[in-house]
C-alpha cells in the first residue's frame, strides 16, 4: 500500500447542533483509504459511520477538517461540482430504496450513464450483468425482484459507471444471511477482479470479515484500524 | 379525533392553503358578482330616488311592449300637461325629456361609448323638480348651450367652455360646453353619457316637439301622494302609466335590476364552474392526503377509534377549509368587485358602484356554496378513509383496499357521460323554456365533465405514452412518463380539472367560429348590395334622417333599410323586421318569395313558410297583435317566404307600416346599391361623417369582419372568465405535484445521491407537469369538439367548423401552463438536501 491514497481525510470534525446539545458525530478523524482496497467500518450505533462515510462521499460537508478524494479537495467544492463528482467518480450502494419502482432492472443499473448522457460500455455492462447474475432478470422492475435480486442490481448500478470508489451503507442490513453472503460476495470480487475501491459500513462483523480492512469507530472517533481477518493493527490512533 | 383533524391541518400548512385556494377562487367571484351587482343597484337606487325625491307622482308613457330597448311608445302630448295642471290636488306639475337615441362625439368625432346609451335630457322646468346638480359651470339656458355629466366631460376631456357634438334625431349639431352635473352625487348616471339641454331644444333633437317623455307633479299642501296619484290616475287614459314617485323609483330600480341580471346570473355561471374544477382539486388532494395517511387511520382505528370517527375527523378538515377558503374567497372578492368596475369603466361603461354593498346574503351564500362544495367533495375520500383495514397500521405499505365501487368506476363513468350529452341534446332541441334549457344544459356538462372524469384514469396510460414519446429520449423525460403514470387516479383527477377549462375554452372558440362562417355566409347569401350602414357599435339603430340623407346622393341607387320592432302575438313578444318593399329587392336576395315582400302593402304582414306552417297562416288569413302603440292591429297576411340568409326572421312588414304602428322610426341597417366606381362610396362616407358619425358604411368584407370582430369580442369576456377556471386547475397541478414529491421524497435523494444535478430534478418535475397538461388539453379538446358538435347539431341553423389552428394553440398553451405550475415544485424538488432526503419518512 505504498501508493498514494485515494481518499485521504484529514482531522475530520462534523457536530450537530449547539451549546448544551452538541453532538460530536465525528470528532477527530483522520484517515487514509488507498485504491483498490476493501474497507469496512465498523462501531456501535451512533458512533459515526454513516456521518464518516456521507463525508468521505461529498454527501455532507465535515464543519472542520478536508477530505481529497482522488486528487480533489472535496470540501471546498460547490454543489454543483459535487454532483458531477458524485455522478462520476462514485458509486453508492444503501440499505434499501435504492432502485427507482418505475424503471427496470436494466435501466436502474444503466441510471448514472443515463443521468450522465454517457453511453454504456456495452461489453462492460455484459459482464457485470453476469457477474450479478441477472442476466434472465433485466426487464424486470424492482417489485417482481427479490431483496436480495434489488441489492444485487444496486451492486451493478454502483460499478456501471466505473467509479474511482464505491461506498456502502449497510448493503446487507435488511437481508438475511444467505443473500446477505451472496450481495457480499459480489462486492468482494468487484475489487479482486476488477480492482475497485469499496469502502463498506456495516454492524454484521460477519460482512465486515470479508473486507481487507476493518475500522471501527466509537463516540466519533476512530478506536482501530486492522487487517480483516488477522487482527494484525494497521494503525492505532487514539 | 377532532384535534387529530385539526393538528393534522396544522401540520401541512401549505397544502391547505393551494387546497383553500381552490375553493376560494370560485368563491371570490360569486362573492364579487354579488357585492358589483349590489353596489351598482344600490347607486341607481339612489340616483332613482333622489332625482325624483321632490315629485310626488310621476306620469310616463306605458312601455311595457318596449322595455326590451325596442323603440315605439309616444312620447306624452302638452295637453295632457295641461290636463293634469287643471287637477285638484296639483301644485305644480312640468315635463321633461330623458331621451336615449342620442349620441355624444368626442374631440375627434368619434361616439363617446360603444355600448352604453347616450341620452338627450332636458332641463328641469321648475327647479324644484331638477334632478341634476351643477358641479361645474352652470345649467344650459339656450339652443346652443349643453351641460354633459361630469364622468362623460372627464373621461372624453370635454371642458366647461369648450364645444361638444351631438347627434339626435336630428343631424349633428356643434354646442358649448356652460357645465358638468352630477346625479345624487354621482357623476355618472349609470354609464350613460347626459348631454342636458333647454326643454325646446332637446324637444327639437330628439324629434319630440311639445311632448315629453315624463311629466312629474307635486302634491299641493295637504294631499297625500297617493290620493292626488289615484285623481291623475283617473284623469287619463290608460297607455298612461301614472306611479307616486317612490312607486317610479322602485319601478326603475327594477328595470336596471332586470338589465343586469343577465350579467349576475353569466357571472355566477362561471363562479360555478370555477368552484366545480375546485371540486375536482379537492376531491384529489383529499384522495392522495387519505391514501398516504392510510397507516394513521389503521393507528386510530386499532387504538379503539370508530369508523364514523375517522370518517368525521377527514370531513372536519374538509369544513374547516371549505371555511377558511371561502372566507379568503369572500375578502377576495370585494377586490374583485372594484375590479369587475374598473374592467367595465376600461370598455366604457362608468358603472355608478359608489362605496360597497356587502349584504348578508353575499356573505351566507359564498360561505354555504364555499363550505358545502369542500364537504361533497371530500365525501369520497372521506369513505374511503373508513375502509383503511386496522391491520394495515402493523404492515408496510399496503394499498388502499379496491372497493366495489371503483371497479365499477369506468362503467358508470360510460353511463354519466352519455346521460350527460342526452341532456345537452335534450336541453337544446327539446325544452323550449330558456330558463329551464339552461339549467339542463348545465347538469348535462357536469355530468359530462365528471363522467369523462372518471373515464380518465383508463386514458391516462395511453396518452402519456403518446405524449411522453418524444420526451423518453432522455431519462428526465422518461422518469416524468413513468411518474405521471404511475397513479393514473391521480394524474386523471389533476388532469380532468383541466380538461374543464380546456373544454370549455375550446367549445367557446370552435362555436365562435361556426358562428363567424354562418355570418359570412348569411352575407354571402343575402346581401347583393354594395354597402351596409350600421351604427358603429353594430346594434344601436339611428334616425330615419340617415336613410334620407343617403337617398339624396348622387351615385346612390337604391337604399333598403331595415327595422327592428317587437309585437306581442297570443302574449308572447315576437320580432318584426321592417322592410322597404319598393327597394329591398335590388339590394337583399330572399332565398324565396321575393315578390311577397316586394308586394307588402300598408297593413299587411308576410310570414316565413316556417311560421306560417306552425301558425296554420296562408295568404290572406289575418293575423291580430299588439303594439306599443295599438291594443289591436289587424294584420293581412300576404304571403310566404324562406330566408336563408336569416335577417328577415319570421315576420316582415313595411317600414310604412312598423312605423305609424308600432313607432319604430329608426333604422337598424341600411343596405345600398351603389353607383360603379369610387366616387359614390366616397359620397357617402363624407355625408355621414358630417352628419351622422355614428354610423358607418362597411362592404361586404367589412362587414364580415365587424361581424367577426363583435364576436370575438365576446369571445375574449368569456376567455377572460374561463382563465379563473384554467387557473383553479393549475393551482391542482401544483397540488399534485407537491404531494407526488413528498411521497417520492427518498427517490429523489437517491438520484441526488448518485449523481442527478439540480436542473435534472427540475427537468423532470417540469415534464411530468407538462404531461398531466397535455393529457388535460387532449380530453378537454376532445370535450370541448364533441360538445361543440352536438350543440350545432341540436341548434340546426350554425354550421361547424372547427378553428384547428386554435386548438392547436390551446394545447400547446396546455403545456405551457403545466411547466409554469411546477415552478415552485420543481423547485422545492431541487433544492432537497440529499441527506435529509434520503432518511425522509
Ligand atoms: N441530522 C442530524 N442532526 C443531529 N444529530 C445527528 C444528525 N445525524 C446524525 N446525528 C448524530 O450524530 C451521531 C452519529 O450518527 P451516525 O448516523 O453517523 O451514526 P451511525 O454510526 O451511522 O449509527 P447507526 O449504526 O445507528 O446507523 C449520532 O449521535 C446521531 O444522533
Ligand atoms: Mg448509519
Amino acid at each position: 500500500m505504498s501508493t498514494t491514497p485515494l481518499v485521504a481525510a484529514e482531522q475530520l470534525i462534523r457536530t450537530y447542533g449547539t451549546g448544551e446539545a452538541t453532538v460530536h458525530a465525528l470528532a477527530g478523524v483522520t484517515v487514509e483509504l488507498p485504491a483498490k482496497q476493501f474497507t469496512a467500518i465498523m462501531g456501535p450505533s451512533g458512533s459515526g459511520k454513516s456521518t464518516l462515510m456521507h463525508v468521505l462521499a461529498g454527501l455532507d460537508r465535515p464543519t472542520s477538517g478536508r477530505v481529497v478524494l482522488d486528487g480533489v479537495d472535496i470540501t471546498g467544492l460547490d454543489d454543483g461540482a459535487l454532483t458531477r463528482l458524485r455522478r462520476d467518480r462514485i458509486g453508492f450502494v444503501f440499505q434499501s430504496f435504492n432502485l427507482l419502482s418505475v424503471l427496470t432492472a436494466q435501466e436502474n443499473i444503466l441510471l448514472p450513464l443515463s443521468i450522465a448522457g454517457r453511453a454504456p460500455d456495452a461489453a462492460w455492462v455484459d459482464q457485470l450483468v453476469g457477474v450479478v447474475g441477472l442476466t434472465d432478470r433485466l426487464h424486470h422492475r424492482p417489485a417482481e425482484l427479490s431483496g436480495g435480486q434489488q441489492q444485487r442490481v444496486a451492486v451493478a448500478r454502483a460499478l456501471a459507471s466505473r467509479p474511482a470508489i464505491v461506498f456502502a451503507d449497510e448493503p446487507t442490513g435488511n437481508l438475511d444471511s444467505a443473500t446477505s453472503a451472496e450481495v457480499l460476495a459480489l462486492l468482494r470480487r468487484s475489487v479482486d477482479e476488477f480492482d475497485q475501491t469499496i469502502v463498506m459500513v456495516t454492524h454484521d462483523p460477519g460482512a465486515a470479515a470479508i473486507a481487507d480492512r476493518i475500522i471501527t469507530l466509537r463516540d466519533g472517533r476512530i478506536v482501530s484500524d486492522e487487517r480483516a481477518g488477522d487482527g494484525i493493527a494497521v494503525a492505532e490512533r487514539a | 379525533m377532532r384535534k387529530v383533524a385539526l393538528r393534522g391541518l396544522l401540520a401541512r400548512r401549505v397544502r391547505l392553503a393551494l387546497t383553500a385556494l381552490a375553493v376560494a377562487l370560485g368563491v371570490m367571484l360569486i362573492a364579487g358578482t354579488y357585492v358589483f351587482t349590489d353596489t351598482i343597484n344600490s347607486s341607481f337606487d339612489r340616483i332613482f330616488t333622489s332625482s325624483l325625491a321632490k315629485t310626488d307622482v310621476a306620469v310616463t308613457p306605458n312601455d311595457d311592449l318596449t322595455s326590451d330597448g325596442f323603440e315605439g311608445v309616444d312620447p306624452i302630448p302638452a295637453d295632457i300637461l295641461q290636463r293634469i295642471q287643471g287637477l285638484p290636488g296639483v301644485a305644480a306639475a312640468s315635463g321633461g325629456l330623458f331621451d336615449e337615441s342620442g349620441t355624444i362625439l368626442d374631440r375627434e368625432g368619434e361616439p363617446i361609448s360603444n355600448g352604453a346609451p347616450n341620452f338627450i335630457a332636458s332641463r328641469a322646468q321648475l327647479d324644484r323638480f331638477e334632478a341634476f346638480d351643477v358641479a361645474e359651470g352652470r345649467m344650459p339656458s339656450g339652443p346652443g348651450e349643453v351641460a354633459l355629466d361630469k364622468s362623460t366631460a372627464e373621461r372624453k376631456d370635454l371642458e366647461v367652455g369648450g364645444t361638444v357634438d351631438v347627434i339626435g334625431r336630428e343631424p349633428r349639431k356643434r354646442y358649448t360646453i356652460v357645465g358638468t352635473v352630477q346625479i345624487a352625487g354621482a357623476d355618472s348616471f349609470g354609464g350613460a353619457g347626459v348631454a342636458l339641454m333647454t326643454l325646446p331644444e332637446a324637444q327639437r333633437m330628439t324629434g319630440k316637439r311639445g311632448a315629453f317623455d315624463q311629466i312629474d307633479v307635486a302634491a299641493a299642501e295637504g294631499t297625500g301622494a297617493e290620493a292626488l296619484r289615484r285623481t291623475i290616475r283617473e284623469a287619463l287614459p290608460a297607455r298612461y302609466d301614472v306611479r307616486t314617485g317612490e312607486q317610479e323609483a322602485a319601478q326603475l330600480s327594477d328595470d336596471i335590476r332586470e338589465q343586469f341580471g343577465f350579467l349576475t346570473t353569466a357571472l355566477l355561471a362561471f363562479a360555478g364552474i370555477a368552484l366545480f374544477v375546485g371540486a375536482f382539486i379537492i376531491f384529489n388532494t383529499f384522495s392522495i392526503t387519505v391514501a398516504q395517511r392510510a397507516r394513521e387511520f389503521a393507528l386510530l382505528r386499532t387504538l379503539g377509534a370508530s369508523r364514523r370517527q375517522v370518517m368525521r375527523s377527514v370531513l372536519t378538515e374538509g369544513a374547516v377549509l371549505g371555511a377558511l377558503g371561502s372566507a379568503v374567497g369572500l375578502g377576495l372578492g370585494i377586490l374583485v368587485a372594484k375590479g369587475l368596475k374598473a374592467m367595465f369603466y376600461a370598455i366604457g361603461f362608468d358603472v355608478p358602484a359608489q362605496g360597497t354593498v356587502l349584504e348578508t346574503r353575499t356573505i351566507v351564500v359564498s360561505l354555504a356554496v364555499g363550505i358545502l362544495v369542500t364537504l361533497v367533495a371530500s365525501l369520497a375520500p372521506a369513505l374511503r378513509a373508513t375502509r383503511v383495514p386496522p391491520v394495515a397500521a402493523l404492515r408496510e405499505g399496503v394499498a388502499m383496499p379496491e372497493t366495489r365501487s371503483s371497479r365499477l368506476a369506468f362503467p358508470l363513468a360510460v353511463v354519466l357521460t352519455s346521460a350527460g350529452i342526452a341532456a345537452l341534446v335534450a336541453a337544446l332541441a327539446v325544452v323550449s323554456d330558456t330558463t329551464t334549457g339552461l339549467t339542463l344544459a348545465g347538469i348535462g356538462a357536469a355530468a359530462t365533465f365528471i363522467g369523462v372524469g372518471l373515464m380518465s384514469p383508463k386514458l391516462v396510460g395511453p396518452i402519456a405514452a403518446v405524449v411522453g414519446r418524444p420526451l423518453s429520449r432522455r431519462l428526465t423525460g422518461r422518469l416524468a412518463r413513468e411518474n405521471a403514470v404511475r397513479q393514473p387516479g391521480r394524474t386523471a383527477a389533476t388532469a380532468a380539472a383541466l380538461m374543464i377549462g380546456v373544454a370549455l375554452v375550446s367549445f367557446a372558440s370552435i362555436f365562435a367560429a361556426s358562428a363567424k362562417e354562418t355570418v359570412a355566409g348569411y352575407i354571402d347569401r343575402g346581401l347583393i348590395g354594395d354597402v351596409v350602414v350600421q351604427n358603429k357599435d353594430g346594434f344601436t339603430p339611428f334616425s330615419g334622417g340617415a336613410r334620407e340623407l343617403l337617398a339624396a346622393l348622387p351615385g346612390v341607387d337604391d337604399v333598403a333599410a331595415f327595422r327592428f320592432a317587437q309585437v306581442r302575438i297570443d302574449g308572447e313578444d315576437k320580432g318584426v323586421t321592417g322592410v322597404d318593399p319598393d327597394t329591398i329587392g335590388a339590394v337583399y336576395d330572399v332565398t324565396s318569395g321575393d315578390d311577397v315582400i316586394a308586394g307588402l302593402k300598408d297593413g299587411e304582414i308576410a310570414v316565413s313558410s316556417d311560421y306560417a306552417e306552425d301558425e296554420g297562416l296562408r295568404a290572406g288569413s289575418v293575423l291580430t297583435v299588439r303594439t306599443a302603440r295599438r291594443a289591436q292591429l289587424r294584420l293581412r297576411v300576404a304571403g310566404t317566404y324562406e330566408d336563408k340568409a336569416e335577417l328577415l326572421g319570421a315576420r316582415v312588414m313595411s317600414n310604412e307600416t312598423v312605423g305609424r304602428e308600432i313607432g319604430a322610426s329608426r333604422d337598424s341597417y341600411l343596405f345600398l346599391g351603389l353607383a360603379d366606381g369610387a366616387a359614390a362610396r366616397a359620397a357617402v362616407e363624407r355625408a355621414l361623417r358630417r352628419d351622422f358619425p355614428q354610423i358607418e358604411a362597411l362592404t361586404a368584407e367589412e362587414f364580415k369582419d365587424d361581424q367577426a370582430a363583435q364576436i370575438d369580442q365576446l369571445l375574449g369576456l368569456i376567455y377572460a372568465l374561463l382563465a379563473l377556471a384554467i387557473i383553479v386547475s393549475l393551482f391542482g397541478i401544483v397540488n399534485t405535484l407537491a404531494l407526488s414529491i413528498t411521497e417520492r421524497t427518498r427517490e429523489l435523494g437517491m438520484l441526488r445521491a448518485i449523481g442527478t444535478s439540480r436542473r435534472q430534478v427540475r427537468s423532470m418535475i417540469r415534464q411530468e407537469s407538462m404531461i398531466i397538461a397535455v393529457i388535460g388539453g387532449v380530453l378537454g379538446l376532445a370535450v370541448g369538439v364533441v360538445l361543440a358538435i352536438v350543440f350545432t347539431t341540436a341548434i340546426g341553423d350554425i354550421e361547424l367548423h372547427v378553428p384547428a389552428s386554435s386548438l392547436v394553440v390551446l394545447l400547446v398553451l396546455s403545456a405551457v401552463a403545466g411547466v409554469l405550475a411546477a415552478a415552485l415544485p420543481a423547485r422545492r424538488a431541487a433544492r432537497l438536501n440529499v441527506l435529509d432526503a434520503l432518511a425522509h419518512e
